[in-house]
């Protein structure tokens, strides 16, 4: 089946599909007034992403990024909102003349941003025939030989950081007692 | 045309690929179904019969019928939003939790030909991603009632779900470093190859991952989320009609799908005694031993308090599973050299 000279494929679709995902979840965070509502919808966002990811053969980094953003750093924040003093409901609207101006400005953007796209000499080739340096199904592969092979020890080197961090927050924390 | 129907990903987008995409989803969602329905039967029936009682035997031959009877009841009834809960909240957050649960399935491989499931290269990964995201529709839902025990049962829900799940992680992690691969049919393969199920160099593992897939699944002894005799019954307290079905049906989704990967990681997959075929029966009877070890335990086990949770994972559950994942390297490099 084509489109407007595009073969539909699976993938095609996939991706329209998460990319109205990623940016509707987007523009509804901005736009809801209720915190626990905006962190719901940025983990819209995550799982879009995520999904771009797996339509990009990268599926150890679009599975990570379920398991952290999606998972566990949406539920911190829904957490955090539980636990902390919510103020509900303070609309912002900013009156007509700061609408319009923010309309004008982002459709200026985006002419810019399609003329910029059209006129591109750069040849963005489909997909190459090349072998990739990260082989499709064998990402996870290559990225444990990057981590514990070419950089072991900055990778050793950023673990204790995190911990030296993580033990900071927990004294900085304690210290109120 | 089968070729279209059952391998859709990579082809162009025509009505046979469509049909295989609509074809698949339907056929796991039936089975699934199917299978929901009649381990809540199975269950009722085993616990009754555990406690000498009889169990449902009036709803069609045997009581048959009669978790159809109940969902056709939660199916046709009011759907009821409390007045004082955040309305758009309560009515997502069952299907937060619901659509997880149901994506798991996709990595489960029951039978060696994957008609309708993914031979995903990060398989055991995706499983324990996907449902931690389940955790966000229980608190929500939780939050969104508005009532103490709701909230009360959501928070605890979350806390241990997140807890748990590092044990659980981590006793797969044995298996994976045997296998050397996150593929779960890639898993399955090796120890068709070794001709070694994984639950006898991985027994430590094993253990581990039983008491630490019990208390993600919220099951009894750890029911503590849905705790009846203080939290009336947890983050659903609120819910009723076709909501409360869904937390249901996630519910014994996961027991199902994590029935399927304890079969796959563990008990060989699809592999039978004496090289018999039917690899679908053989994992349906593994992954039933699993279930029926879950319902013997909720009719036997006393519920852990809840103070005793957390320090039980941290404390105990965690280094097991490291020193399981030590044992492993060491059989990797001295025994099951693959």
């Amino acid at each position: 089946m084509n489109f407007l000279g595009y073969l539909i494929t699976g993938q095609f679709v996939a991706f329209f599909i998460l990319a109205l995902i990623v940016i509707a979840s987007a523009i509804l965070m901005l736009n809801f007034n209720k915190v626990m509502y905006m962190a719901l919808a940025i983990g819209g966002v995550f799982v879009g992403v995520a999904g771009i990811f797996f339509l990009l053969n990268a599926e150890f980094i679009g599975i990570a990024q379920v398991l952290i953003y999606a998972g566990a750093i949406t539920i911190l924040m829904l957490f955090a909102i539980m636990l902390t003093h919510e103020k509900d409901g303070e609309s912002n609207s900013k009156g007509w003349i700061h609408e319009t101006a923010s309309f004008v400005f982002v459709a200026i953007l985006l002419a810019g941003l399609m003329y910029g796209i059209r006129t591109s000499t750069i040849n963005w080739s489909p997909a190459s025939d090349e072998p990739s340096a990260w082989p499709v199904g064998q990402n996870v592969e290559a990225v444990a030989a990057s981590l514990f092979q070419t950089y072991t020890i900055p990778f050793e080197v950023v673990s204790v950081l995190l911990i030296v961090a993580l033990v900071g927050a927990v004294v900085l924390a304690r210290k109120e007692e | 045309m089968w070729n279209n129907v059952l391998h859709w990903v990579d082809q162009p987008f025509t009505s046979a690929t469509y049909l295989g995409m609509l074809l698949g989803g339907v056929l796991t969602l039936a089975i699934t179904l199917g299978a929901v329905t009649y381990t809540i039967y199975g269950e009722r029936k085993i616990i009754g019969w555990m406690q000498g009682r009889v169990g449902p035997n009036r709803v069609g031959p045997f009581g048959l019928m009669q978790s159809i009877a109940d969902i056709l009841k939660l199916l046709i009834k009011e759907d009821i939003v409390p007045a004082k809960a955040d309305k758009a909240l309560f009515m997502i957050a069952p299907i937060i939790t619901y659509v997880p649960a149901f994506a798991v399935l996709a990595v489960i491989p029951y039978t060696f030909h994957h008609y309708f499931t993914a031979r995903l290269n990060i398989g055991v990964l995706y499983y324990i991603a996907l449902s931690s995201i389940s955790i966000i529709g229980i608190v929500l839902g939780g939050w969104a009632s508005n009532n103490k025990y709701a909230i009360i049962g959501g928070l605890r829900s979350a806390a241990q779900m997140i807890s748990y799940e590092i044990p659980l992680a981590l006793s797969m992690l044995g298996v994976v470093l045997l296998s050397g691969s996150l593929d779960i049919t890639r898993i399955i393969e090796v120890q068709q190859q070794n001709g070694l199920w994984n639950v006898f160099p991985q027994i430590l593992g094993f253990i581990v991952f039983l008491i630490a897939a019990t208390a993600e699944l919220a099951r009894a002894p750890f029911d503590l989320p849905e705790a009846e005799s203080e939290l009336v019954s947890g983050y659903f307290t609120e819910y009723s009609g076709f909501r409360f079905a869904f937390y249901m049906l996630s519910e014994y989704v996961y027991l199902i799908a994590m029935a399927g990967l304890a079969a796959a990681l563990f008990l060989g997959g699809w592999t039978g005694p004496f090289g018999l075929g039917w690899g679908w029966f053989w994992y349906a009877i593994k992954s039933f031993l699993f279930i029926f070890l879950m319902f013997w335990l909720r009719a036997t086990m006393p519920r852990a308090r809840v103070d005793q949770l957390m320090g039980f994972a941290w404390k105990y559950l965690i280094p097991l599973a490291i020193l399981n994942l030590l044992i492993s390297a060491v059989e990797k490099l001295y025994w099951l050299k693959g």
